[in-house]
């Protein structure tokens, strides 16, 4: 088996749509609308959101499945962790996939990009654990408990309840990011510096341009619901608390909201 | 625990929203797309196609000889928001075969393929 496969070589059936992100981009800028993600404003916004991230989770249980299989000389509670991982992450796709039935959805109802499976390009488990576990998993954060905050406001008890069991998995997730980090650079400063470079680059490609907000920053925007209008954040917010959860530093948050990178190992 | 909603079964998946359909004009305009490519005929395939993606698709009808494939059958669709990309395969009865991904989208009234690939022989569109 090959190592550091690229993103072509996964396994997908021959119905899915597979499509480099930059053609997403195209489709939507074809049709006038921004150029990343389907946006709170847009009847898509909660299919198309659950659909990316039930996407990401495939491609997570895959990158913690070949981080294992990429590093067979790591230490042994590393390999433990990432199996582990790919465990957590397969229920996680299951759960996923449960909710985009639920909201009158299927996998594969949209197209499936590349740009998560791009960070494990690298041939360092430091820098796959500090790009995936803490840079990945720490954007998850933001997403679910934004996610969770809006399922709340939506009067939603099931996508709530399930998205919060992820996010639970996600922070344990960011501290074994965040301890592998610290424990395979020991005594090599240059290689923690290139992991933390890995890592902020990561932080940097989903900072979109510097748009994310605090949670109590976040302008809102009206979304309709039924008979009733509730209001959801127009933007993709910080978790802070999650974050904090999980490991990161105020100083670390503090440069994210900046949209500045620069991740510090604790 | 809040009301889930007017549904008979709470146990099992419960739809909050339609899945949404294709249009049957999109599928028809795939179908006839995928036709006048198989029939060897650029022209047609040229005028349905949009600006941008004229030359793609010029160079893989022109490569298309007529009656070479029999069948088309459609893999997958996947959309962003009223655009589809399609995933297409045509079959000829020696096993010949022809992948193609394109995307398609409404405008004025009409639908019109915006880019296209060739997948034949690709894993998928990522390969570079």
């Amino acid at each position: 088996m090959d190592k550091m496969i690229p993103v072509d070589r996964l396994a997908r059936p021959e119905d899915h749509i597979l499509v480099p992100l930059d053609k997403i981009r195209e489709a939507r800028l074809d049709q006038g609308l921004t150029p990343f993600n389907a946006m709170p404003f847009e009847e898509d916004f909660l299919k198309a959101r659950l659909h990316g991230i039930c996407a990401g989770e495939f491609q997570a249980m895959e990158a913690a499945g070949r981080t294992l299989f990429d590093f067979p000389d790591a230490p042994w509670e590393f390999q433990l962790d990432m199996a582990r991982q790919v465990w957590d992450e397969s229920r996680h796709s299951e759960i996923y996939m449960k909710l985009l039935d639920y909201v009158g959805s299927y996998l594969g109802e949209f197209p499936e990009s590349e740009v998560l499976w791009s960070c494990t390009q690298i041939d360092d488990p430091a820098c796959r654990v500090a790009g995936i576990n803490r840079g990945l998993e720490g954007l998850a954060c933001d997403v679910f408990e934004q996610l969770i905050r809006m399922a709340q406001k939506m009067g939603d008890p099931v996508i709530e309840r399930a998205v919060d069991y992820v996010l639970a998995d996600e922070i344990t997730h960011v501290r074994m990011g965040s301890k592998w980090m610290r424990k395979l650079t020991e005594g090599d400063a240059e290689r923690l510096r290139k992991a933390q470079a890995f890592q902020d680059n990561i932080d940097n490609l989903f900072n979109f341009g510097g748009g994310r907000t605090t949670q109590e920053g976040a302008a809102q925007i009206k979304q309709r619901l039924g008979d009733r209008e509730v209001e959801i954040d127009a933007t993709l917010t910080i978790a802070r608390e999650a974050r904090l959860l999980a490991g990161f530093t105020n100083e670390e948050i503090e440069r994210l909201i900046k949209g500045m990178g620069k991740s510090a190992a604790y | 625990m809040p009301d889930l909603g007017n549904r008979a079964n709470v146990m099992g998946p419960q739809p909050i929203g339609p899945i949404k359909q294709p249009a049957p004009e999109m599928m028809a305009a795939i179908d006839r797309f995928l036709a006048v490519l198989m029939a060897g005929n650029p022209a047609e395939a040229l005028a349905m196609t949009d600006e941008r993606a004229r030359d793609r698709v010029a160079q893989i009808a022109g490569a298309i000889k007529p009656g070479i494939y029999k069948e088309m059958h459609i893999l997958g669709k996947a959309r962003i928001v009223e655009h589809y990309f399609i995933k297409a395969r045509l079959s000829g009865s020696r096993g010949e075969s022809l992948t193609l991904q394109f995307r398609i989208g409404p405008e004025g009234g009409r639908w019109t393929v915006r880019e296209a690939a060739d997948l034949t022989n690709l894993r998928s569109a990522w390969t570079k």
